[in-house]
């Protein structure tokens, strides 16, 4: 088995067995669904769900992706610097596994183990509402939406969690990470320069609007493209389908860069 | 180095730098608005001690328990280790109210504390940030007590944080939810409610932070392991 | 200060039984225990250290119940440990850190305490590198860092875990002295898989397997246990079967083997003085006999 691979299994079994992977987004949606207001009950209300199985199975996504996605980067903020706490990074760098291989199969194998409850509480929810409703086509618009919207975000989210701990306290991280979160999600443009609604939005504003034709749950807003006074328009042209595919490249491109970033750190730092 | 000292210097950099961090983004958004009027920079600067303060505190607090290298000598201690993690929870907590006075002091000779209109008095007003500061604390040091995961329970505080950002319409359309409600000030519905507020935040963080004193002192042997690593 | 243990038992969740129904007393000076990985040995210290408590059972340290808050925090007092897996803080000095931990452990008067970690380092041969910090320091640096924390409130029970995994063979010759030398009216709990270390400084032992007790006694007792057991075969094939391989060593072109057997392993084996390390492979090997006692608690 290559380096990549071995280490992508050691990291998925490792990761996907600790409580806290479960124990955290279970929470999460106990306090969703509690609160009220949100899509996990409206979905089952025949009076307030969306009819479209596609609007339906969007607008879970985009939920579930904007509240999941804090703990999944929260509790895959130390997973990098870890090794070195528990004096295993020695002894895995002393084998003739390439160090790019090793960092790339942890990534991935970290990050899907963490994604499993996610992935999990998003198709489970797609499918009652597919029996609900009696409209399968929801799983496969579930299945493209998770594909386009929900993997490239998290894959953004869990680069940043493996990389930003070299440089700084994981517990600085998390709280950075949270109003970054914020910040680059949900603030409107106009009442400050945001990510908000750009190609770099990572809850995939671009692929909700020009792939899903999703303008919310009641059709009223949209989630991507320019907005009157605000700054960084530039970032936000109009949708279309071959933007959506850049703004995805775009988020992957920048998961790639800052794991390099994390890579070559960890490397300046044990030579 | 007292006592008191060795602790802070164990709460590590994350506490020193989050809550004066959390100011001055507060401040650069602020800053940031393109149209901005008097009430909505008040609104954001007291947003920075309201919503920024105590989460820099709070996260800091989920990640006292369950990474400390030396916590076998520490139980063997004659000291008893829940009282140490107390004295750095108070450490943490107590440096993020310097912050945050001196950053309301500083807002009220400015006058800025006065311009946002749901804003209360120089005493009373303290509670804007001590109020979900301890409230938010006692949240993450009781999930550390529990789930022994800085990483874990870093996630539930920062998860809490975000769900009243993010639903604070649906959060607080019921009392219970009102009283529970993080950013009474800034955010808040019910102004009438804000007293009533301060105070729950403030006996729910007491009784989480002496529900997680309980649970570290009954079987202490937990502490040796970390998580399921 | 005399310990008691009796019907001590410590069940971890999932139902394992480290520690099973132990009766023991431990009396003043030097006290070895010995056992395999698993054998009950750590869990024991850790209740005797307050850091776990039992499951059922009585543990009476110095007079004081352990099984009480009270008593507990009256033994922490008297009480000097060292665990197996010692973790320091690496961003503080060795100065700094036997500062920490003598606070820690009630000492307050800031004058004594920096003549004590002084004297300590100086005991622990550590006082040109005082004022390093601990994240630079070596396995065997940072061992006797935690020897130096053990020893820091003069303490009347001294626990100490593997005290000499890390430490070069004439640290730890060191650390041996300076163990028996402490001892005197004070209580030393040692625990070893180094057999010889037990033989080098305790005369009484004991040996636990899955939580019990299987042996008891002194450590001229332990030895006799293999009396007529240990064997030399000397062969060009594999170890003869039906015993346990003590040492191989090359031989003419063949091995040369230590064994110890209840019979000659070999029609050529030549029968050998035992050593105390063939007594505690006779007594585990029995497995579970039940609990020889002789030897005089003290």
């Amino acid at each position: 088995m290559t380096a990549f691979g071995a280490s992508l299994r050691y990291e998925f079994r490792m990761q996907v067995r600790k409580r806290s992977v479960w124990i955290v987004p279970a929470l999460t949606l106990v306090l969703f669904v509690l609160i009220g207001g949100s899509l996990l009950r409206d979905l089952f209300d025949p009076g307030e769900r969306p009819l479209d199985p596609r609007t339906a199975v969007a607008g879970l996504a985009v939920q579930l992706h904007a509240l999941l996605s804090i703990g999944f980067g929260c509790l895959l903020a130390d997973r990098l610097v870890r090794d070195d706490r528990l004096g295993v990074a020695p002894v895995l760098d002393a084998t003739p596994a390439s160090p790019a291989a090793r960092l790339s199969g942890k990534y991935l194998g970290a990050a899907a183990a963490t994604a499993v409850p996610i992935a999990v509480a998003y198709f489970g929810f797609a499918a009652a509402y597919a029996i609900d409703t009696g409209r399968p086509v929801a799983m496969a618009w579930a299945t493209a939406a998770f594909g386009v919207v929900i993997v490239p975000g998290l894959l953004l989210v869990a680069a940043f969690a493996l990389a930003v701990p070299m440089i700084m306290p994981a517990p600085l991280f998390r709280v950075l990470f949270v109003g970054y979160w914020l910040w680059g999600n949900l603030v409107p443009p106009e009442t400050m320069p945001t990510l908000s609604r750009t190609l770099f939005h990572p809850l995939g504003g671009y692929p909700l609007d020009a792939l899903f034709d999703f303008h919310g749950i009641d059709g009223e807003d949209t989630w991507a493209g320019p907005i009157a006074g605000a700054t960084w328009n530039v970032l936000r042209p109009a949708p279309t389908p071959a933007l959506a595919w850049l703004s995805i490249a775009l988020l992957l491109t920048v998961s790639a860069a800052a794991l390099a970033g994390g890579h070559a750190l960890r490397v300046r730092r044990i030579r | 180095m007292t006592l008191w000292g060795y602790e802070a210097r164990r709460t590590g950099w994350a506490a020193v730098l989050g809550p004066p961090l959390a100011v001055a983004l507060g401040a650069a958004a602020a800053l940031a608005h393109p149209e901005p009027s008097d009430t909505t920079i008040a609104r954001i600067l007291l947003g920075g001690l309201e919503m920024a303060v105590p989460l820099a505190a709070a996260v800091v607090c989920s990640s006292l328990i369950g990474r400390d290298p030396a916590r076998e000598l520490q139980l063997a201690a004659p000291t008893p280790y829940r009282v140490t993690l107390l004295r750095r929870m108070a450490v943490v907590v107590g440096w993020a109210a310097v912050v945050a006075t001196l950053t309301a002091a500083a807002l009220i000779v400015t006058g800025w504390w006065a311009r946002w209109p749901q804003s209360h008095g120089a005493l009373a007003g303290q509670l804007t940030w001590l109020a979900p500061t301890v409230g938010l604390s006692g949240l993450g040091f009781a999930a550390g007590a529990v789930l022994r995961s800085p990483a874990a329970a870093g996630a539930i505080v920062t998860t809490v944080w975000a769900v009243q950002q993010f639903f604070a319409g649906a959060v607080q359309q019921h009392l219970p939810g009102r009283l529970l409600y993080l950013f009474a000030t800034t955010r808040g519905a019910t102004p009438g409610d804000w007293t009533a507020n301060r105070l729950t935040l403030l006996g729910v963080g007491a009784v989480l932070i002496a529900f997680a004193l309980v649970l570290l002192g009954r079987r202490p042997e937990r502490l040796i392991s970390e998580e399921d690593e | 200060m005399r310990i008691e243990i009796s019907g001590l038992t410590k069940t971890y969740r999932g139902g394992v039984h480290a520690v099973d129904g132990l009766d023991l007393d431990i009396p003043t000076g030097m006290f070895g225990l010995l056992g395999a990985n698993g054998a009950g040995k750590t869990t024991l210290m850790r209740i005797l250290a307050g850091i776990v408590r039992p499951s059922s059972g009585r543990v009476v340290v110095g007079g004081h119940d352990i099984t009480s808050g009270p008593g507990r925090t009256a033994v922490q007092r008297e009480l000097g440990y060292l665990p197996q897996d010692l973790g320091v803080y690496p961003d503080l000095t060795a100065r700094r850190f036997l500062d920490y931990v003598a606070l820690l452990k009630g000492m307050d008067d800031r004058p004594a305490r920096r003549r004590r970690v002084g004297e300590l380092l100086e005991v622990v041969a550590l006082t040109e590198h005082a004022d390093r910090r601990l994240r630079g320091f070596s396995g065997g640096m940072r061992q006797r860092v935690g020897i130096a924390q053990a020893l820091l409130a003069d303490p009347r029970l001294l626990i100490v875990d593997e005290p000499t995994a890390g430490l070069d063979p004439e640290e730890r010759i060191r650390f041996r002295t300076l163990l028996s030398q402490f001892a005197g009216r004070r209580t030393v709990l040692l625990s070893t898989h180094i057999v010889d270390d037990i033989g080098q400084t305790c005369r009484e032992v004991a040996v636990l397997a899955k939580g019990r007790l299987i042996f008891r006694g002194s450590v001229d007792e332990l030895t006799r246990r293999a009396q007529g057991r240990v064997w030399s075969v000397v062969t060009d094939g594999p170890a003869p079967a039906g015993g346990t391989v003590v040492s191989a060593l090359p031989h003419d072109g063949g091995m040369r083997y230590r064994m110890v057997a209840a019979a000659a392993p070999d029609p050529q084996a030549r029968q050998l003085e035992p050593t105390l390390e063939d007594g505690y492979l006779t007594v585990t090997a029995a497995g579970r006999e039940p609990a020889s006692r002789s030897g005089t608690p003290g």
